[in-house]
């Protein structure tokens, strides 16, 4: 096969640029873009250099940050203004290839190895990027470059601000923690460290078995990861489009949950969303996933499968509460809670029909949401909703949407 | 220096190009524009923000830089002035 050439492009500090870019004195103070920690979304989202030398991390309590920095300015994100310059970079990229995959708001795999005859050379492609990111937009890029996307994300992460890092080989990359390597987290991490392994230099020694025997099959993976043998393709335009694989939405309540009843409100919130996608798209799920999260911060997930697809908000709905009766209780509060549909197609399943009740339901259930959704098209997300919803507004006072934008950067760090 | 956000009148033309005639300033003043040089996206670095960057030739044969960002005209300006 003919060696790919493949940038990893990521914007340094990508939402404290765009503020610094706005309020050129911020760069001269530790500063950092923090969510809102009366709505409990208080977390570092970003930090500028300053902050960073202090020891500021993201996704740390914005408490713990102050602690460590007293000095240090919060600014609230303005998602408007990142999700216009995500949009520009990546039109810019653009110009360079049609292989752009985005990953997060800040972050693009570009494949450009059909590109390179017409710009002459690698470097130049490089050159061209970091200089027209830098003044025509006001940013600034850290670029990895590889043969496949895994060591080129290795590479941005090693390159400094505004610059470029060839990785042509795994022993540049051997001393570098395993959790560096993209989707091992937290939990892979310690599992990979009791059994002696931290550096992706440790995982690339292991025989593919023996991570399998760890991992399951995911072991696999991370033995190709590890020895760059990814073969993953870089998405063309409008792929994103083309693929959707699951739709998800989740909140992170103003207050903590205390009974079933909380649980509903927001669980018909974010139902009714996941519902006004599916069908924005044309899409079916066949399988359910509820995602809990309870103040000590321990995740759940469960999930099940329907026995035929469908798109209506109310079957999320039954199902979400069915799994959480089921699993969980109220002995530790729940903070946060998120659902998702998978195994989407765009067409409704070929069935016999029931003679009896089912059909006449759902077609009466379906009838129902398109008109709520009509009229919230015409007249406002809150001009018509359940009456559970309306029990306690401070709890179904959200836009999903939103959230959702929120939650898609963080899960592509 | 500051960001100076301004009025501008423009001409939006068939071809759907737009072209700045006249920077009115606070005092009502209406100045014009005798020229535009370059049009090009730039950031510009000294006050922060980024966008089109105009270079305009002003009476009496004075060359300024006007971005339009997102909707709004802004001059580069230095802050004893205002």
């Amino acid at each position: 096969m003919r060696k790919r050439t493949i940038l990893h492009c990521d914007l340094n500090c990508f939402f404290a640029s765009v503020e610094m870019l706005y309020n050129p004195e911020l760069r001269n103070i530790p500063m950092a873009v923090a969510g809102d920690p009366e709505n409990r979304h208080g977390i570092i989202l970003a930090k500028n250099v300053l902050a960073k030398k202090k020891g500021i991390k993201t996704a740390e309590s914005i408490n713990e940050a102050l602690r460590k920095c007293p000095e240090l300015l919060i600014r609230k994100p303005d998602y408007n203004s990142y999700q216009y310059f995500s949009e520009l970079v990546r039109n810019l990229y653009y110009e360079f290839t049609d292989r752009v995959e985005p990953f997060g708001m800040d972050e693009c795999w570009l494949d450009i190895t059909e590109s390179i005859s017409y710009f002459g050379s690698v470097q130049n492609i490089v050159d061209q990027l970091l200089y027209r990111i830098r003044n025509e937009i006001g940013l600034t890029l850290s670029i990895g470059i590889a043969d496949n996307k895994i060591y080129a994300k290795l590479g941005s992460d090693l390159a400094t601000e505004d610059s470029f890092r060839y990785i042509n080989s795994l022993e540049e990359i051997r001393h570098m923690p395993a959790d560096a390597l993209l989707n091992v987290g937290y939990h892979t991490y310690e599992t990979l460290k009791t059994f002696g392994i931290y550096t992706i230099g440790d995982i690339a020694d292991k025989p593919a078995a023996y991570l399998n025997e760890i991992l399951g099959k995911y072991g696999n993976t991370l033995y190709c990861y590890a020895n760059g043998n990814d073969l993953g393709y870089v998405g063309k335009i409008d792929d994103e489009h083309e693929e959707i694989k699951s739709i998800s939405n989740s909140m992170t309540s103003v207050r903590d949950l205390y009974n079933i009843d909380d649980f509903k409100i927001i669980l018909t919130v974010l139902c009714d969303s996941v519902s006004t996608r599916l069908r924005e798209h044309g899409l079916y799920y066949r399988t359910i996933h509820l995602i809990v999260r309870n103040n000590k911060l321990e995740v759940r997930t469960m999930q099940t499968s329907l026995k035929e697809n469908s798109d209506l908000g109310k079957d999320i709905f039954d199902n979400a509460v069915m799994l959480f009766e089921r699993n969980c209780d109220f002995s530790i509060p729940y903070r946060s809670i998120g659902v998702a549909v998978s195994k989407l197609s765009s067409k409704k399943d070929i069935c016999q029909t029931s003679l009896f009740e089912k059909e006449t339901y759902s077609l009466k259930q379906k009838k129902q949401e398109v008109a709520l959704e009509q009229i919230r098209k015409r007249f406002g997300v809150n001009s018509i909703s359940s009456l559970r919803v309306l029990e306690d507004s401070d709890l179904s006072h959200f836009t999903p949407k939103e959230e959702k934008e929120y939650y898609s950067f963080h899960n592509g760090r | 220096m500051i960001r100076k956000y301004v009025d501008v009148i423009c001409l939006n033309d068939k071809g759907g190009n737009m072209k700045p005639l006249y920077l009115i300033w606070d005092d009502a003043r209406k100045v014009p524009i005798k020229k535009v040089k370059e049009i090009c996206p730039r950031a510009s670095l000294k006050v922060g923000g980024s966008g089109l960057r105009y270079t305009c030739v002003f009476e009496p044969n004075r060359v300024r830089h006007l971005y339009f960002d997102r909707g709004k005209w802004y001059v580069e300006m230095n802050d004893h002035v205002v």
